[in-house]
């Protein structure tokens, strides 16, 4: 029975690390569609948004399945709760990620200029991401907590990256709908990377036991 | 071992028990049955006697609580009985042992009572006058009996279990404790029983097979990791369910991760999307090649499936580093390209001046400058087919003479033929320094003066100045050509000694040059073992180093 339900789990491991690849790879794509203005890229990201959605769905019935027919206490129960905390974040990524592939196919090839920090933005989101789910996979409560620091970093960069499009508008303001679409993705990337701090912190609870908000 | 001995014990007496005692009880009941009847036959024939003489006074007077009388008419109505009012009996007619008497003379019978606890024995005689009296008796049934024998019989039963446990016990410890005390390591050095010294003798034997296949495992498992482990290829062995079977060091360091991460799957260390969908293709249709970039560098995974019975058991991905074979790629691509467009460029001059005088289109005045053109442009043509010859040859490798040089004088040498397109653009060419004698080939050497110094010319506007010196140091002799010109900015620094590499992207041809200078330059020097830097930022001059080591 046992060993049954530590299969069912190591299902579920994979499964997450699966989610959690996709959501990697498509905020990957829409960074560099963003980068290359390719409209293509932008738009295969919605495909990878489906899959996590559908990823989502697969999970949550699994989480229920196991709640249900092996009642586990303890450690199995944080982990396969936390499992459902972080579906969630992980399915909100993949929306935002598909919701700035958006925003790049009304830009018109327009790429992100280097003045605004965006692509820089993007990376660090990008790595924060990996890192969260890299935390997840080896069960490392330090690379989560790095995690959650390095979201200050994310949010002083969309500060920074709204006060030089200000400036964009003030100074070309036939660029303001441009500058408008660069802050809402900035926007997009900075709720990346709280769904990101999402992720590190649940990592810790299934670990320790112990969330940050409680 | 005690609970099957127990039982054994338990039941062997328990079964001799049951069998002795229905054994004797049947014997001694028919036996004591026998005795009986024949006492009954004895007293009737005396009572008969009796009756016949005296009639019911008699049977009145042997009043019995011993036995019970009965005498009978011949119409079967009762006469008189010893236990009984006749008047209530009804009619013996019909009684078995009665009828019979009437019938020989004697009758015998036996029955139970309505209970089955008792059991009459009756006789019967025919008398003289034509009556019948008959005689019974009252005992206990077997089975009465046996209810009665039942206590003392469940104590000896429970005598017997608890007997039977001890000498179990007692037993199964002297039997099991020279099996328990068996030396298995070495089989043959005990002396428990005679009768298990095949099986100690078998056990022995597969000691010793177990012991060689595993010194044998061990040894193919030693060269198996041997060889991984100084594999420059990286090796990563997965069973059918993904999960990490062997990781060699190699492939640890490519993927980023530890020997920790065996039996876990490939997912946990790389979940990058274009691997694990490879893994999913190479299990269902055999093979899958991809190219990854990882962390700066190329690889190619090939991952085989590994079957054995036509049943999938896994799979094998061997990583190669093709980053210098991808770059290699990159820059063969980028020659072939840039090697026809620099061949094509003046050869299509040529024939469009070749054309239009052809068909007459040029003027007899505009003729010479037509003519120049095509002769310039064929000249450049040579030149830039005499560099690619030059470093082809670099390539080859091929074995030049090598005597002994002096750099110094070389170098006056290019000055000398180059004295004059420096004067052109009053530039200052000069050398400085001294000897530089090194073992070398001089056309080679000469090759990498005339060229920097060219360069230098070439992007250092007029008036500027160009410096070579030569220096010696314990090991290398330092050749600096320097200038004042226009200077190269850093980023393009490690690419500029690519063939056809140009930093003013519009191939201009103002300044001509094939562009194969530098990289001429680059394989002369490596040719010497040597090494080159470059010192220079954009409008800034340049200083380009080159290190040559002295002994060879």
């Amino acid at each position: 029975m046992r060993s049954r339900f530590d299969e069912q789990l190591n299902i579920l491991n994979t499964e997450m690390i699966e989610m959690g690849a996709l959501c990697e790879e498509a905020i990957a794509l829409a960074s560099k569609a963003l980068t290359t203005g390719d409209v293509a890229l932008a738009e295969n990201v919605s495909v990878i948004s489906a899959d996590i959605d559908h990823k989502e769905r697969d999970i949550e019935a699994r989480c229920m399945k196991l709640l249900l027919q092996q009642q586990p206490v303890a450690r199995d129960l944080r982990q396969i709760s936390a499992a459902l905390k972080m579906i969630t974040d992980m399915e909100r990524i993949g929306d935002q990620a598909e919701d700035i592939a958006e925003i790049i196919t009304y830009l018109e090839g327009r790429t992100a200029e280097e003045t605004v920090h965006i692509r820089d933005m993007a990376a660090e989101t990008i790595s924060m991401v990996t890192d969260s789910v890299d935390a997840y996979v080896k069960k490392d409560t330090e690379l989560a907590k790095a995690v959650i620091v390095h979201d200050d970093k994310v949010d002083e960069y969309f500060d920074r990256i709204k006060g030089s499009l200000i400036k964009m508008i003030a100074e070309t303001p036939e660029n303001g709908e441009y500058a408008l679409d660069l802050l809402m993705i900035a926007k997009y990337f900075e709720r990346i990377g709280d769904h990101a701090t999402n992720i590190a912190e649940w990592v810790i609870f299934s670990v320790t036991g112990e969330h940050k908000n409680s | 071992m005690t609970s099957k001995i127990f039982r054994s014990i338990f039941a062997t007496s328990l079964v001799v028990l049951l069998a002795t005692l229905a054994i004797i009880t049947t014997f001694l009941y028919d036996y004591f049955t026998n005795i009986q009847i024949n006492q009954l036959k004895d007293e009737l024939s005396i009572a008969s006697v009796g009756t016949e003489q005296s009639g019911k006074e008699y049977l009145e007077d042997l009043k019995s609580d011993n036995f019970r009388l009965t005498w009978v008419d011949s119409d079967g109505t009762v006469l008189f009985d010893s236990q009984a009012d006749k008047a209530t009996m009804d009619n013996h007619l019909d009684r078995e042992e009665i009828a019979e008497a009437f019938e020989t003379g004697k009758g015998s019978s036996s029955r139970h009572s309505a209970t089955l606890t008792e059991k009459t024995l009756y006789e019967a005689a025919l008398l003289a006058d034509g009556t019948v009296l008959r005689i019974s008796v009252n005992r206990l049934s077997g089975l009465t009996l046996l209810l009665g024998m039942m206590t003392p019989v469940i104590i000896v039963i429970i005598i017997a279990v608890i007997i039977s446990a001890v000498l179990a016990h007692k037993m199964s410890k002297r039997i099991i404790e020279p099996l328990n005390k068996l030396d298995l390591d070495n089989p043959t050095e005990n002396d428990a029983y005679e009768e298990i010294a095949p099986l100690l003798r078998r056990i022995h034997k597969q000691n010793m097979k177990i012991e060689r296949k595993a010194a044998e495992l061990n040894r193919r498992k030693d060269e198996f990791e041997l060889i991984t482990k100084n594999m420059r290829e990286g090796l990563v062995l997965l069973d059918k369910n993904r999960n990490i079977l062997t990781i060699n060091s190699a492939a640890t360091i490519i993927l980023g991760t530890d020997e920790k991460c065996v039996g876990n799957e490939f997912l946990t260390i790389n979940r990058r999307h274009e691997i694990t969908s490879a893994i999913e293709k190479a299990l269902t249709d055999g093979h899958a090649e991809i190219r990854v970039k990882l962390v700066e560098k190329e690889y190619q995974f090939d991952i085989s499936r590994i079957e054995t019975d036509g049943e999938t058991v896994g799979a094998v991905i061997l990583v190669f580093d093709i980053t210098e074979q991808a770059d290699a790629e990159r820059l063969r691509r980028e020659f072939t390209a840039n090697v026809s467009h620099e061949l094509k460029t003046p050869l299509q001059t040529i024939t469009g001046s070749a054309e239009l005088m052809e068909n007459g289109l040029v003027k007899q005045e505009d003729m010479p400058r037509f003519v120049s053109h095509i002769r310039e442009e064929a000249t450049r043509l040579v030149t830039l087919v005499e560099d690619i010859i030059r470093l082809s040859q670099l390539d080859e490798q091929t074995e030049l003479p090598k005597e002994n040089v002096s750099l110094y004088e070389i170098a006056n040498e290019a000055c000398g033929v180059l004295r004059d397109s420096a004067d052109k653009k009053d530039i200052a060419l000069t050398v400085s320094g001294d000897g530089g004698n090194i073992c070398g080939v001089k056309h080679l050497l000469f090759e990498v003066i005339y060229n920097l110094c060219d360069n230098g010319i070439k992007y250092t506007p007029d008036g500027g100045k160009v410096e070579v010196n030569i220096a010696e140091t314990e090991k290398d002799v330092t050749l600096t050509v320097s200038d004042n010109g226009i200077g190269i900015a850093p980023q393009h620094h490690a690419r500029i000694f690519e063939r056809f590499y140009r930093v003013d992207k519009s191939h201009s041809k103002k300044s001509g040059g094939t562009g194969l200078g530098l990289s001429i330059v680059k394989h002369s020097v490596q040719y010497h073992g040597g090494k080159i830097s470059i010192q220079s930022e954009e409008n800034e001059g340049t200083v380009i180093t080159v290190f040559l080591p002295k002994d060879e």
